[in-house]
């Protein structure tokens, strides 16, 4: 399959790696604004460099394309492509607003293209994991999930992410992962109350997601974590609970001697390798979709009304009130 | 040497039998006596140490007592510390100080006109974790606090906790005050506004055993706190006690009981975690103690539990309402 990548940030170089790997892939074109980026991504995976997106498509006529822009220019490229007859992956948060993200929906449904939007928490082994066996049953009947994600303040070109126009902020940039897993793992939400704090050095937010079936879910999201990044997750239910912590995951640690007189330079950081990365299993997840015509597990739908809850979230913290989801018909 | 003279009332709540080791092994406490209308029930703190029973707190009372501790069902909390302070005795209660805004109001005046100390039985302040916390914010090592999220989520008591006539509220009344005692205590602020959800999710109870609890301090700050019934038996310990404090130049975290032992055991078929810190009803015991001897303020007041107690009642009515409930200014 020929598969274009769009953006050659930090998950555009994610997802050239990947598809470098990916025996029935065949990486065609990779466009960026900034020839270089474009240039040393489109070397991973072997093929030719654009910085103009038209030019990209006549030339490469892909079969897919993912899209790895900042958040607010999804909405641009994904109908664009849709046009073109494209399949389209395309990275979470699906757009910066309901309206876009129904607009999108519906012309890749017009056009006849599939479109995936790349919510990685779903393809990574410890929440896969997690998920699986609260279905199963282990933990019995779920009632409440605490989830947790804390990262430094991103800082992407341009320092996108700090604009809160561009990137949405943490709860809809960075949390909105957990707010879908916590839609796969309780159902669907009615309502959602918030506490945000904003500033120059950090953007930190408490949401407490109400379910339709009187389950509860607090998420709290940070950018400007002095630590570590850290997920964390618990899920509590009648028979059981479920816990996992990223920083007690350390299974491989390497703890150097200083060198000479070079005080503090390395800094050990433990990690958790894998064979291949989450990227990796959720392209290839939507890659056999797009083959075998099957649905994803997670849909542009649920993605969209991640964004909903998101954005509710949002307008709680500024009513100081919960403010209820609109019940899917 | 001075010693202070120290009656029990009730042992309905578990917690006196650790008050009443502590308070057995100083030297400058003597246990008076001990009234329970169950003799069953406190004949093992009564017989092998050749302490007076009493079946009632008012015969208690009568005897040359300096101060109280009241371990009964919550609803009888402000009955039998407006008794005692009306007997010009000093009480310790425990927590949560009452069940309604009136009744704790009425408490904390009562033991004021009687010239008598009322302490809350919070014995988390005591935690050397909390304590070196404390220091370290006033101190400003995390700068200015801007939010904080808590846990205090514990396996399900039996009996009467719950029992809504005798407890006065499940799990968002028995988890909540310790935590948001400690909130009051970091911030040196008090709750303004609550939004809450309580509801019955783990156990087949007629009582909440599950909630999720925000809070808007007066200074600003944001929290969120469980106060859920929801360790599961499987679970290797009774609970938790955490707090995360965020701050402008860092980030807190408390995490009560991890000084830990994991143990796995065959006789017990699942993994235990086994506490070694120190054990903290033994600083709130000696608190109480000494500040009665040396006549100084005892560390936590009626008044802190009172200002965590009534986020409970609030959660509990925006629970109710749905709606964020503003707490009346005191």
């Amino acid at each position: 399959m020929k598969l274009s990548i769009i953006g050659a940030g930090t998950m555009g170089t994610t997802c050239a790696r990947n598809a470098a790997k990916l025996a029935n892939v065949q990486a065609a074109g990779v466009c960026d604004l900034i020839k270089e980026r474009a240039e040393r991504c489109a070397e991973l995976c072997g093929t030719t460099a654009y910085t103009d997106i038209d030019e990209m498509i006549a030339k490469e006529q892909p079969e897919v394309a993912v899209v790895c822009l900042p958040t607010y220019l999804h909405k641009n490229a994904v109908l664009k492509l849709a046009e073109h007859g494209i399949h389209v992956i395309c990275e979470k948060p699906i757009a910066m607003n309901e309206d876009d993200a129904r607009e999108m929906q519906e012309a890749c449904v017009k056009h006849g293209v599939r479109f995936f939007i790349g919510h990685v928490v779903r393809f990574f082994p410890n929440y896969r994991d997690a998920l699986a066996r609260v279905r199963r049953g282990e933990i019995g009947e779920p009632g409440i999930a605490h989830l947790k994600r804390y990262s430094a303040y991103p800082t992407g070109y341009d320092g996108w992410y700090r604009d809160q126009g561009k990137s949405g902020g943490v709860i809809v940039d960075l949390m909105i992962h957990d707010i879908d897993f916590a839609r796969a793992l309780f159902g669907e939400v009615k309502s959602v109350y918030a506490s945000i704090n904003r500033s120059e050095s950090m953007d930190y937010a408490q949401v407490t997601m109400e379910f339709t079936n009187g389950r509860i879910a607090n998420l709290t999201g940070y950018w400007g974590y002095p630590g570590p990044f850290t997920t964390q997750y618990e899920i509590a239910g009648d028979q059981g609970i479920i816990q996992f912590d990223s920083n007690d995951v350390r299974s491989l640690d390497v703890k150097l001697q200083k060198q000479g007189t070079e005080a503090g330079a390395s800094v050990p950081v433990p990690s958790s390798p894998a064979n291949h990365d989450p990227y990796y299993y959720e392209l290839k997840h939507f890659l056999e979709c797009i083959t075998t015509g099957s649905e994803p597990i997670v849909t542009a739908e649920d993605a969209r009304k991640a964004l909903a809850v998101a954005l509710a979230a949002e307008q709680s913290a500024k009513l100081r009130k919960p403010v209820e989801l609109e019940v899917a018909p | 040497m001075n010693v202070l003279k120290v009656g029990m009332i009730s042992f309905a709540h578990m917690h006196a039998a650790s008050y009443f080791h502590h308070l057995n092994s100083r030297e400058d406490v003597e246990i008076v006596g001990i009234a329970d209308e169950n003799q069953e029930r406190v004949r093992p703190f009564t017989e092998p140490h050749g302490i007076a029973y009493y079946s009632t707190a008012e015969e208690l009372l009568k005897q040359p007592v300096d101060a109280v501790v009241i371990c009964s069902e919550n609803s009888r909390h402000a009955e039998l510390t407006k008794l005692s302070a009306r007997a010009k005795k000093h009480v310790m209660c425990e927590k949560p100080l009452g069940l309604s805004e009136e009744e704790m109001l009425e408490m904390i005046e009562v033991c004021r006109a009687e010239g008598v100390q009322l302490m809350t039985a919070f014995p988390c302040r005591f935690l050397p974790p909390v304590m070196k916390a404390k220091e370290a914010i006033d101190r400003g090592d995390i700068g200015e606090i801007i939010a904080m999220k808590g846990y205090n989520r514990g396996t399900m008591p039996s009996g009467w906790f719950i029992d809504p006539e005798l407890s006065g509220g499940g799990a968002v009344l028995d988890h909540t005050v310790h935590v948001l005692d400690l909130m009051n205590y970091f911030t040196g602020s008090t709750a303004e506004e609550v939004y809450a959800h309580a509801g019955t999710l783990f156990h087949d109870v007629d009582i909440d055993d599950a909630g999720m609890v925000h809070v808007r301090f007066k200074n600003g700050v944001f929290a969120v706190h469980d106060p859920s019934w929801s360790r599961p038996s499987s679970y290797p310990t009774w609970g938790d006690v955490m707090l995360e404090i965020i701050g402008t130049k860092g980030v807190l975290n408390i995490d009560s009981f991890s000084q830990k032992n994991n143990v796995y055991s065959n006789k017990a078929n699942k993994a235990q975690w086994s506490y070694w810190g120190d054990d903290m009803d033994e600083g709130l015991v000696n608190n109480f103690v000494t500040s009665l001897l040396q006549g100084k303020p005892v560390a936590v007041t009626g008044e802190d539990g009172y200002m965590s107690a009534r986020v409970a009642l609030a959660a509990y009515e925006s629970a109710r309402t749905g709606a964020p409930v503003k707490l009346t200014s005191r």
